[in-house]
C-alpha cells in the first residue's frame, strides 16, 4: 500500500467534509439566489424555504463529520483565539457563520407571516456567507510548509468541485421543492455551470497530477505518495459527466428529471468526488521529513 | 529569555537510535510512538566501468531530529487554538494540553514530522526538550543517553557555535522554519534540496 493510503484513511471524515460541505453550500446559496430573484408565488416560496433543509442538512453531514475527527472537541471554542492567524480556525469561524446565518433563516421561514423583504435581505446574507465559507475551506490547507497542498491547485479543486456538485444538489432540492423557476431557464442555466465547472476541475485536476512528479522530499515524489492519482481523476471525470449527462437526458422535449433521479445523480457525482478527495488526503506531503 | 537549542554531531553518530529509546523509555512512550527519531539517508551507485573497476558513489549517513523548538515554528503558525506555544523562557516549543482540540494540523505543517496527535489522550504530543529535567539542571535525556557524546543541547549561542543551522538532507532548508538545530556534517552529508538521498528506514520513523 503507498505511504499515502494510511494517510488519507486517517482523515475520512476530513474527505467526506470537503466531498459535501462546498457542495452543498453552493446549493444552499443557488437556492437563496433563486429566493431573491426569482418571481415567486406564496406557496412556492414557502416550498422553496423550506426544502433549503436539503442542501442545509448535507452541510451539515459534512461539517458534524469533520468535527468527529478531533481528539478534544470540548476545546473547540478556543479555535476563535485563532480567527486571522489560522487558516484552520478561519475556516471554522466561516462555518459557523454560515450554519448560523442559513440555518436561523430557514427557521425564521416558519413563521405564519412571510416577510418577503427581510428573507430577501436574509437571503443575500446567506449567499456572502456562503461564498466566505467556500473561500475558507479553499485555503484551510494552505500551510507555506505543505508542499503538496500549498498551491493554487487546491483552492481550484474546492471552488470548482463546489460548482460543479452545488448546482445538482440546488437541482435536486428545488425539484422537491416543486420550484417553477425549474421548468423555465434555470435548469438549463444550472446544468451548463455544473458541466463546465467539472470541465475545468478535470483540467485542473489533471495538471495537479502532474505536478507531483515534480513534488519531492525525503521520502521521494509526491506522485509516489498517491500512484493512483490518474486513475482516480479518471474515475471522478466518468462518474461526474454521466451524472450530467443523465440529468441532461431527463431534460429531452423540455421536461424534468423526477426528483429521485436528479438524489441518484448527485449520490453518482459525490461518490466519483469522494474519490478524488481521498486523493487529495494521500498527497499529504511537507518539506524535509512530513508525509 | 535564553533560546535553547540542540547540536547533532553527524560525524560521531552511528545510526544506533539509543537517543530514540532513552526517550521512549523516559517518556513511556508506546511502540508507535516516539518523540525523537534517527533518519537513515542513504543514495548513489556502485558500477563496474570500462576497464573493469568497480567505482561507487554510494553514501548513508543517519540524522537524528526532534522537535527542533523552531524560531518561525510551523506548527504554531497553523494551530487554531494557541495551544501550540513557545515558552517565553526558553523558547522550547510544547502543547497546552487544555487548550488542545487534536486536529492534527500541527502533524500536518510540521516539515520535522514532529507533533502527532494521542488519539487516546485526544491532543497532540511532542518533544517538549525534557522542560523538566532542564530545570532541574540536566540534559534532556536522549542527549545524555547517547553513547557517542553526538547529541549536545544549550543555550543557541553556544550550539551555534559547534554547527550550521541545519540545512542537510533530508531535512529542509533552515529558512523555512529557522530549527535551533545545529549540524556537524559528516562528509557523506547532501544538502537540503540534494535529491541524491532518500530516506531508506520509512516505517521505523512514520
Amino acid at each position: 500500500m503507498p505511504l499515502g493510503f494510511e494517510t488519507a484513511l486517517g482523515e475520512i471524515t476530513l474527505v467526506l467534509f470537503t466531498t459535501l460541505a462546498p457542495s452543498g453550500i453552493v446549493a444552499c446559496a443557488i437556492m437563496a439566489g433563486v429566493l431573491v430573484f426569482s418571481p415567486l408565488g406564496a406557496a412556492e416560496r414557502i416550498r422553496i424555504n423550506r426544502g433549503l433543509c436539503i442542501p442545509l442538512v448535507i452541510t451539515m453531514v459534512g461539517l458534524v463529520a469533520s468535527a468527529t475527527h478531533l481528539g478534544s472537541p470540548a476545546n473547540a471554542l478556543y479555535v476563535f483565539l485563532g480567527v486571522g492567524r489560522s487558516p484552520l480556525s478561519n475556516e471554522v469561524f466561516a462555518a459557523v457563520l454560515f450554519l448560523a446565518s442559513c440555518g436561523l433563516y430557514w427557521l425564521f421561514c416558519f413563521t405564519e407571516k412571510q416577510y418577503v423583504t427581510a428573507q430577501k435581505a436574509w437571503c443575500v446574507f446567506v449567499i456572502v456567507t456562503g461564498a466566505v465559507c467556500v473561500g475558507a475551506i479553499a485555503r484551510a490547507y494552505d500551510a507555506p510548509t505543505i508542499v503538496t497542498w500549498s498551491t493554487p491547485f487546491v483552492p481550484a479543486n474546492v471552488w470548482l468541485s463546489a460548482f460543479a456538485g452545488g448546482p445538482l444538489l440546488g437541482m435536486a432540492s428545488l425539484r422537491v421543492a416543486r420550484a417553477v423557476c425549474l421548468h423555465r431557464l434555470a435548469s438549463k442555466v444550472l446544468l451548463a455551470v455544473s458541466f463546465a465547472a467539472l470541465v475545468a476541475n478535470l483540467s485542473v485536476l489533471a495538471a495537479q497530477s502532474i505536478d507531483l512528479f515534480n513534488i519531492w522530499n525525503g521520502y521521494g515524489t509526491a506522485a509516489s505518495l498517491v500512484p493512483w492519482y490518474p486513475a482516480m481523476v479518471v474515475l471522478y471525470g466518468m462518474a461526474g459527466i454521466a451524472a450530467v449527462l443523465f440529468v441532461a437526458a431527463g431534460m429531452r422535449g423540455g421536461k424534468l428529471p423526477s426528483a429521485s433521479k436528479l438524489g441518484a445523480c448527485c449520490v453518482l457525482f459525490f461518490a466519483g468526488l469522494f474519490v478524488v478527495r481521498f486523493g487529495f488526503y494521500m498527497m499529504h506531503m511537507t518539506y524535509g521529513v512530513g508525509i | 529569555m535564553t533560546q535553547y537549542a540542540f547540536h547533532f554531531d553527524a560525524t560521531r553518530c552511528t545510526g544506533c537510535k539509543t537517543c530514540e529509546f532513552a526517550c521512549k523509555d523516559y517518556k513511556d512512550l508506546d511502540a508507535d510512538s516516539a518523540y525523537r527519531k534517527v533518519y537513515e539517508c542513504a543514495g548513489g551507485e556502485t558500477v563496474r566501468d570500462a576497464d573493469g573497476c568497480i567505482r561507487t558513489t554510494c553514501f548513508s549517513y543517519p540524522v537524528s531530529i526532534s522537535c527542533n523548538h523552531c524560531d518561525s515554528p510551523a506548527c504554531m503558525q497553523v494551530c487554531p487554538t494557541g495551544a501550540m506555544h513557545k515558552d517565553d523562557q526558553s523558547g522550547l516549543v510544547s502543547v497546552d494540553e487544555g487548550k488542545c482540540i487534536g486536529c492534527g494540523y500541527c502533524h500536518m505543517a510540521c516539515p520535522y514530522n514532529s507533533p502527532k496527535v494521542d488519539r487516546e489522550k485526544g491532543h497532540s504530543v511532542k518533544c517538549d526538550g525534557c522542560a523538566e529535567r532542564l530545570s532541574a539542571g540536566e540534559s534532556p535525556v536522549c542527549v545524555e543517553a547517547c553513547p557517542a557524546r553526538a547529541l549536545a543541547f544549550g543555550p543557541v549561542e553556544e550550539m551555534g557555535k559547534l554547527g550550521e543551522r541545519a540545512s542537510i538532507a533530508p531535512l529542509p532548508d533552515a529558512s523555512l522554519t529557522y530549527p535551533n538545530l545545529f549540524v556537524k556534517a559528516c562528509a557523506d552529508a547532501q544538502p537540503s534540496d540534494s535529491r541524491a538521498g532518500k530516506i531508506v528506514n520509512p516505517l521505523e520513523v512514520l
